[in-house]
């Protein structure tokens, strides 16, 4: 045996961790994850079926009510809604993010990735000036003379997917951006020589090619406007209520735990299912170009 | 933009490829100097030389990747200096395979029928045949991960040569495959080449690559032709300092040389001087001038052989090689000398550190004007 050069925590080459050393390295984020995520879940989706006794009285309510399952409809229907729209504003930029070099590069690159580093709530108290009756957008819409007088725009189903959007669409933009930064330079010069033109080197390779990015960024945009809760609370109506604002609603109001885990127990499924067709449809690894 | 293609299997002919003055600035930097290559039809060309003599922008000009701050480029009648690549109709092969990853193999290779309008089932019965000519018939329901680099590279190949185009681009297509597969690749290639009669120009920083596949080489250095030719006329007569020290192995000494025409001797650093035919001058000597004698390796008999001149070598090392055993000694002024001397040669006597006697041929000599580094 040789122990000579052999540590707890790195083996003699110095490259691999020992098991040890990555048990240390991934505790903190684990744990971080069982407690704050995975055991309040489990306390939630526990208390949709056992309180106040053993029942699934708790998800009848919420099939039962036509109200709530309109709330939950319109959730998700805004969730895609939010994520088509990022698709079709987030594509073109990422495209082009990845076609510049230099200090364009980098100045587009900020301007991305600023609107992060502001709240969510700022940003949407920014859209509800802008979406006001005296705002911004009704003022430029009278002057054209498009309208003579205000529209309602804020507390309105357009103006929370137009805000939603706005916040995720750094999600969207950088995982495309990331597929298309990685197809090789060489790919379009062979479409090209192939006798490809720009337009179909675009939609034969290009475009198939960020398929992946398209994917992870409408996941990454669809579940979290799932929970989106700051931005329809504040820019739509009652009439615009989605399942976060109802689940705190039952929770801070009611005071209905049961009821309010039997949604929380609902949008898990939701997410669950679609991250799993997610993952068996697509097969990323194939789009990345693995080894399989 | 639809092509007529004859269905029957016509020999796709080659068309000759001309490249007049052709000349490549990237701001400061002139990547192609003044190059006019003639390629004819149904040659093999390689461009040789290393990295940043202007092998590949040249070859990516003809493609129509980049095109030249000056000169023209032309294939069979067709002037395609500032044509588009799309549009261009040559076919070319990358050095990274470059098969799309989200298509099947057939797919691949019927991509540029497709994009020629071609019917689906014609060209995906082309593509077979395309498959077929390098050797992967059934291997079209696959995908390109799932093939071996030499596999992917004739995937490539039947890619590049499914649409006849009468011109093949090749950019350094084998670099990027280990030794054996390389050299099943260079016979792959020489049989198309053979078999469709096509015009090939190829791209190598290798060679022997080169000298093996090509009916001529082009040698660049600085963005400029240094020589072009069959590769023997590239091996045995160099046309200049450049060449004789990139091809192969080459003997260098410095010398005083003096005459012109049919006469011309040269002062070796011992003080010997020897009288060599004309024919030694590789360029025109002007009187009396610093002058490099080249000589290969392989042409330096051990002992006096009585067919030319002899001189001595102080033996520093002897490498026993099988088929040949190469020597490495120095001159009294310490030029390094290497010899390659045939496997049986009897090496006995070569003690390191005792002094050899070697001759050189007179016909083995080469005369350059100018100095060894």
């Amino acid at each position: 045996m040789t122990t000579a050069t052999r540590s707890r925590f790195w083996h003699s080459d110095g490259r691999r961790l020992s098991g040890l050393a990555t048990l240390l390295l991934l505790l903190p984020f684990f744990a971080i994850i069982a407690f704050v995520f995975i055991y309040p879940l489990a306390q939630l989706l526990f208390i949709s079926f056992f309180e106040p006794k053993p029942t699934l009285d708790n998800y009848a309510r919420v099939v039962a009510n036509p109200v709530y399952t309109r709330v939950l409809l319109r959730t998700l229907w805004t969730a895609m809604l939010v994520t088509g729209l990022s698709v079709i504003l987030g594509f073109p930029v990422a495209y082009y993010m990845s076609r510049v070099r230099g200090a364009l590069a980098a100045l587009v690159g900020v301007c991305v990735i600023l609107p992060l580093w502001s709240s969510v709530l700022v940003r949407t108290a920014a859209w509800s000036f802008l979406f006001q009756r005296e705002g911004l957008i009704n003022s430029a819409l009278m002057a054209v003379g498009v309208t003579s007088e205000p529209i309602k725009l804020l507390y309105t189903q357009g103006a929370v997917v137009i805000a939603m959007t706005h916040v995720l669409l750094p999600f969207m933009i950088l995982p495309i951006y990331g597929t298309l930064r990685s197809i090789p330079n060489d790919y379009m010069r062979a479409a090209a020589v192939l006798g490809a033109t720009r337009l179909r080197t675009f939609t034969e390779v290009i475009l198939p090619l960020s398929m992946s990015g398209v994917a992870s960024g409408s996941l990454l945009v669809f579940l979290t406007a799932l929970g989106f809760f700051i931005t329809p609370a504040l820019l739509g109506s009652p009439q615009e209520l989605m399942v976060a604002t109802l689940v705190s609603q039952q929770i801070r109001e009611v005071l209905d735990w049961p009821f309010a885990s039997a949604l929380v127990g609902v949008l898990t499924l939701f997410v669950t299912l679609l991250a799993l067709i997610f993952s068996k449809t697509l097969r990323f690894d194939r789009l990345m170009g693995a080894q399989t | 933009m639809n092509v007529n293609y004859p269905s029957d299997k016509v020999q796709a002919a080659g068309a000759a490829v001309r490249i007049r003055r052709l000349e490549k600035r990237f701001q400061s930097v002139i990547a192609v100097d003044g190059v006019d290559i003639d390629v004819s039809a149904g040659e093999f060309l390689a461009l040789l030389g290393p990295s940043g003599s202007g092998k590949t922008t040249i070859l990516m000009s003809v493609a129509g990747f980049e095109f030249p701050t000056s000169g023209s480029i032309s294939v069979g009648t067709e002037d395609l200096t500032y044509v588009p690549a799309n549009k261009r109709n040559l076919g070319m092969v990358f050095q990274n395979y470059t098969l799309f990853p989200h298509m099947s193999v057939l797919d691949n290779v019927a991509f540029p029928l497709k994009m020629r309008g071609v019917p689906k089932a014609e060209r995906y019965a082309r593509a077979e045949e395309a498959l077929a000519t390098v050797r992967l018939a059934g291997y079209g329901s696959r995908h390109p991960n799932q093939l071996s680099g030499g596999q992917q590279q004739r995937v490539a190949l039947a890619r590049a040569i499914v649409y006849r185009p009468r011109v093949l681009l090749m950019d350094e297509p084998l670099s990027a495959l280990d030794k054996n597969l390389r050299e099943e690749m260079q016979l792959e290639i020489k049989r198309l080449h053979a078999e469709l009669g096509i015009t090939v120009i190829f791209v190598t920083h290798d060679q022997s690559e080169a000298l093996t596949m090509a009916d001529r080489v082009a040698v660049l250095k600085d963005g400029r032709i240094q020589q072009i030719g069959p590769s023997r006329e590239l091996y045995e007569r160099p046309a200049n300092l450049f060449t004789a020290g990139f091809i192969g192995e080459m003997n260098f000494i410095n010398v005083t040389a003096e005459g012109s025409g049919g006469n011309i001797s040269v002062l070796l650093p011992s003080g010997e001087r020897w009288q060599l035919p004309a024919s030694a001058a590789v360029e025109p000597l002007t009187g009396c001038q610093k002058a490099v004698l080249a000589v290969r390796p392989e042409r330096l008999q051990l002992g006096d052989a009585h067919n030319g001149f002899t001189f001595r070598v102080k033996v520093d090392d002897v490498v026993y090689a099988g088929s040949a055993s190469l020597l490495i000694g120095t001159l009294p002024d310490s030029t390094e000398i290497r010899a390659r001397l045939p496997g049986a040669s009897d090496l006995s006597a070569l003690a390191l550190g005792s002094t050899a006697v070697f001759t050189i041929p007179k016909e083995a000599i080469l005369l350059y004007p100018g100095a060894a580094q």
